[in-house]
C-alpha cells in the first residue's frame, strides 16, 4: 500500500512537472463530465447522419462575445470505421509549447466548456477526399506543426503557431502538395482568400498579457499593425466564414 | 513597493480583460481517471447510489478500486487506467455518489468527478493519442 501511494504521488508529480506551471489538477464537476459526453454523443450522431467523412469541428471553451466570436478552438474530425476522431493542436496547460493530438469526440469536448454547443462545417467532397488520408497519417499531421505556441500568433508568420492556424495550414497542405512548408501553406491560404479576425488589443493589455502568460506573444506581428493595436489571428469564426465564402465548406451547423 | 503591487494588480486585471481568443488547453479528461474494466453485481451502478471506497490497490492493468454499496454491503471492483490513475483523488473511506447518464456513469466525491465509467456508447467516443512530442 505504501508502495502504491508512493507510485501515485510520483505519477502526480510527473504530471505536474510535465504539464507546466499553471496546470494544477482540479477534477471536473460530475455534471461537466456528463454534459461534455452527451454533447460528444449528439455530435457523433449528427456527423453520422451528415454522410460526411471529414468535417471542421469547433468548441466554445470560453466566452469570446466581447470580440464578437462564438467558438474558441477547432479541430479536423474524420470518420475512422464506426467512430469519429479529431486531429487538433493542444497547448499544454498555459505553457509556451503545444502538440498535435488525435482524440475522440469525448476528449474534444471534455474541456470545461463555456457553452455546450458544437460548430460543424461540412467540407466540399474533394476537400474531404484530400484531407482524409492526411489526417490518418502521423507524418503529415506533424509536417507543418511548430511546437512554439502563441494564442494570438500572426497568421502570416512562422515564429509561432496556434491551434486554429495549424488546422488551416494542414488543410492547405492536403489541398496542394506544393504547400509543403508553412510559408507556402500560408501563401495558399492568402490565395484562397482567407482573412483573419482583427482584434483591438491595446498596448496596456498586450503588456499585461505578455508579462503574465507564457502562451501569449506579439513579437511576430508587424510593427505597423501592432502599434495600431490591431492584432490579427486565426479565429474559428473567421475560418468558418472563409470556408463558406470560398465554397470549400458549407454553412455552420450547430449541435447542442 | 506600493507601486509594484499596483502594477502587478494592473497586469493581472489586464490579462483577464485581454483574454486572447484561442484557448486550446489540453483536455480535462486526460486528468480524469477512466474505468477500463468493471466487475459489479447487476444494478450496482444505479443513479444516486452511495458507495464507499473500501480498497485501492495497484494491479497489472491500472489501479483497482473496490466500492461497497452503503444500503446492502454489495461490492464492485473498478479498474482505472494506469495512465490517469495518478489523478485519482480518493482513498479508503471516501464516500462516492453515482450519476448515471446515456454514455455511462460518473463517480463523484463532494461534487467533483473522480472517475468516469463509460458504457458502450461512451467507450466509442473516447480515444487519445499524442501525435507529436
Amino acid at each position: 500500500m505504501a508502495r502504491l501511494i508512493a507510485a501515485l504521488a510520483l505519477a502526480g508529480c510527473m504530471t505536474l512537472a510535465h504539464a507546466g506551471r499553471s496546470c494544477e489538477p482540479h477534477p471536473p464537476e460530475a455534471r461537466t463530465v456528463e454534459r461534455a459526453m452527451v454533447l460528444a454523443e449528439r455530435t457523433a450522431r449528427a456527423l453520422d447522419a451528415s454522410g460526411a467523412q471529414v468535417v471542421v469541428l469547433a468548441r466554445a471553451g470560453q466566452d469570446l462575445s466581447a470580440y464578437g466570436l462564438r467558438y474558441s478552438h477547432l479541430g479536423l474530425a474524420y470518420r475512422d470505421g464506426t467512430r469519429w476522431k479529431v486531429a487538433h493542436k493542444l497547448n499544454q496547460c498555459g505553457s509556451a509549447v503545444a502538440s498535435i493530438y488525435r482524440q475522440g469526440l469525448g476528449e474534444f469536448f471534455l474541456d470545461d466548456l463555456y457553452d455546450y454547443q458544437a460548430g460543424v462545417v461540412l467540407l466540399r467532397p474533394d476537400v474531404q477526399a484530400a484531407l482524409l488520408p492526411a489526417l490518418r497519417n502521423n507524418r503529415q499531421l506533424a509536417q507543418l506543426h511548430t511546437p512554439r505556441y502563441n494564442m494570438v500568433a500572426y497568421p502570416w508568420a512562422q515564429t509561432y503557431q496556434q491551434s486554429n492556424q495549424w488546422a488551416i495550414e494542414m488543410l492547405a497542405l492536403a489541398m496542394d502538395p506544393n504547400a509543403a512548408t508553412r510559408e507556402r501553406a500560408q501563401a495558399w491560404l492568402q490565395l484562397q482568400g482567407y482573412q483573419p479576425t482583427p482584434l483591438r488589443i491595446s498596448a496596456f493589455k498586450r503588456l499585461g498579457a505578455r508579462m503574465t502568460a507564457a502562451n501569449v506573444a506579439f513579437d511576430d506581428h508587424p510593427n505597423e499593425k501592432r502599434f495600431a493595436d490591431r492584432i490579427e489571428t486565426v479565429t474559428v469564426d473567421s475560418v468558418f466564414a472563409w470556408l463558406n465564402r470560398s465554397g470549400l465548406g458549407g454553412p455552420v451547423q450547430v449541435v447542442r | 513597493m506600493k507601486r509594484l503591487i499596483l502594477s502587478a494588480l494592473l497586469s493581472v486585471s489586464l490579462t483577464a480583460q485581454a483574454h486572447p481568443p484561442n484557448a486550446s488547453d489540453a483536455s480535462a479528461l486526460s486528468m480524469l481517471p477512466v474505468a477500463v474494466s468493471v466487475a459489479a453485481p447487476a444494478m450496482f451502478l444505479s443513479a444516486g447510489a452511495v458507495l464507499m471506497v473500501v480498497a485501492v490497490e495497484a494491479s497489472a492493468t491500472g489501479v483497482l478500486c473496490v466500492l461497497e454499496r452503503a444500503s446492502d454491503g454489495a461490492r464492485a471492483s473498478v479498474t482505472l487506467s494506469a495512465q490517469a490513475a495518478g489523478g485519482l483523488s480518493v482513498g479508503v473511506g471516501t464516500a462516492v455518489v453515482v450519476t448515471a447518464f446515456s454514455a455511462g456513469w460518473v463517480l463523484s466525491a463532494a461534487g467533483r468527478a473522480i472517475a468516469y465509467i463509460p458504457n458502450e456508447i461512451g467507450a466509442a467516443l473516447l480515444y487519445n493519442e499524442r501525435v507529436t512530442r
